[in-house]
């Protein structure tokens, strides 16, 4: 193997520290976008999947301009264009737009997602829990989400498994996750080939091991009749 | 409409659409393609009852799909050119098309593997029975089956890969966002104001008039081919 004579394992294992650290941040930045994410989309979802005049309409919006914009310039939005803002300009710390980017990004994405499952709960199951004297409030809690979100689940995980992906993308505004972490490091000791093989196997690791587990949470929620 | 314009705007507006613009669609033509003809071969050759090449063709297709496409990119600009037997620096638009081409063509492999195990046995027994092999039987027979079906997601790849050329930026490509980018920071150099605000919703309105479209068109061809 003289392909790997010249690699230094040492190397990453003096830097370990400093990976993880990265790795830290990432999962922050991840955890805090992936529950905004949820929130966004069980209420959005509702809103589209019920029709509620205008606020579906404005949801829609979201939707698709977050969809179809790229994440790399929405970040660019947040960082160096809210300070723009006529007449009042909006200074946001690196972490924030690191959080807020990330969750409005996978917001737009589980709005669909949930729509799609809450659409997808028959309507008999609503009449029924409506006949049964439930509010309209109280047949969504009670009805609607619990079927509706497990059929959105499969999506919605890929969903959280891409905004942890999208956290790599902040390392444009120098938010040191993991990514800008290691290119840091590399760009102080020039050792690509170990600093990037690092990196690379520590998301395939993180990334891996998430779809592993959610196909283990998946089969356990799935509902009765898909097992 | 010109007139509309504050002076500033001008010369901002020629040097991101001759520049940038230009580097976008290179970028992205490349990717498309190459994703197109890598991704059709690996997914078809992905049906061949073969365990060995079954794992390998798999694990291409799990390492790019679950690599951040911007880790892929610095993987290839940055660490592959000091790799042994390789020891040759890429251009900046060679490491981020190849970058895309690696993510692109694993998504386009998978869509192909799904789109050409849904095509009936019968079809590929009749080819076998007029004489086809292997290959003239996948090329003339399957393969055009398989297309329609790719189409949908093809097309959503297509609105995917346009938006994640801005990646390229992040190596020094001078497509439409780095051009953008540029822009603000000579304009706050030389006025004070950086009008990031402006530019940036530029280009965001400009890649949602090319992606909007594209995703409509990826779901009436879905609700249409099915």
């Amino acid at each position: 193997m003289a392909v790997l004579a010249s690699f230094d394992w040492h190397f990453i294992w003096a830097h370990h520290s400093e990976f993880l650290a990265g790795l830290r941040r990432t999962f922050k930045v991840a955890a805090i976008g992936i529950a905004g994410a949820f929130l966004i989309g069980v209420v959005l979802g509702a809103i589209r999947a019920h029709r509620i005049p205008v606020l579906s309409q404005l949801a829609a919006v979201y939707v698709e301009v977050i969809r179809n914009t790229p994440i790399l310039v929405q970040i660019f939005l947040f960082y160096y264009g809210l300070p723009e803002f006529p007449g009042h300009p909006i200074r946001l710390q690196p972490f924030t737009v690191a959080w807020l980017s990330v969750m409005v990004w996978g917001g737009a994405f589980n709005t669909e997602n949930f729509r799609a499952g809450f659409e997808a709960v028959p309507a008999r199951y609503r009449e029924a829990g409506l006949a049964l004297g439930f509010s309209r409030l109280g047949t969504f809690a009670n009805v609607t989400f619990p079927i509706g979100a497990r059929i959105a689940l499969p999506s919605s995980i890929n969903t959280y498994i891409s905004v942890l992906k999208n956290t790599s993308l902040l390392t444009a505004i120098g938010y040191a996750e993991l990514t800008n972490t290691a290119y840091s490091l590399e760009s102080v000791t020039f050792r690509s080939t170990e600093v990037y093989a690092t990196l690379g196997v520590m998301y395939l690791v993180v990334v891996w091991t998430l779809s592993a587990l959610i196909r283990l949470v998946e089969s356990r929620l799935a509902l009765p009749e898909e097992r | 409409m010109i007139a509309l314009l504050p002076d500033w705007a001008g010369p901002v507006a020629h040097y991101m659409a001759h520049q940038g613009v230009k580097q976008t669609l290179r970028i992205a033509v490349f990717a498309v393609v190459g994703s197109a003809l890598v991704g059709i071969l690996l997914g078809t050759l992905m049906t061949i009852r073969f365990p060995p090449l079954r794992a390998l063709l798999r694990l291409y297709v799990e390492i790019w799909r679950g690599l951040p496409i911007v880790v892929t990119i610095f993987i290839v600009f940055y660490a592959l050119p000091s790799a042994p037997l390789i020891h040759h620096r890429f251009a900046a638009f060679t490491g981020a098309a190849v970058g895309l081409t690696l993510w692109g063509s694993a998504q386009v492999a998978e869509a192909t593997r799904g789109a050409v195990q849904s095509i009936p046995r019968e079809q590929h027994e009749a080819a076998s029975a007029l004489g086809f092999g292997w290959v003239g039987r996948h090329v003339s027979v399957i393969l055009p089956q398989a297309l329609r079906r790719l189409l949908p997601p093809f097309v959503g790849l297509l609105a995917n890969v346009i938006q994640n050329t801005t990646i390229a930026s992040l190596i020094g490509v001078t497509e439409v966002l780095s051009t953008g980018q540029r822009s603000t920071e000579r304009l706050a150099y030389s006025t004070g104001d950086s009008h990031a605000l402006a530019i940036y919703a530029a280009v965001a309105a400009a890649f949602f008039a090319i992606s909007f479209p594209l995703t409509r068109l990826a779901i009436f061809l879905e609700k249409r081919l099915v």
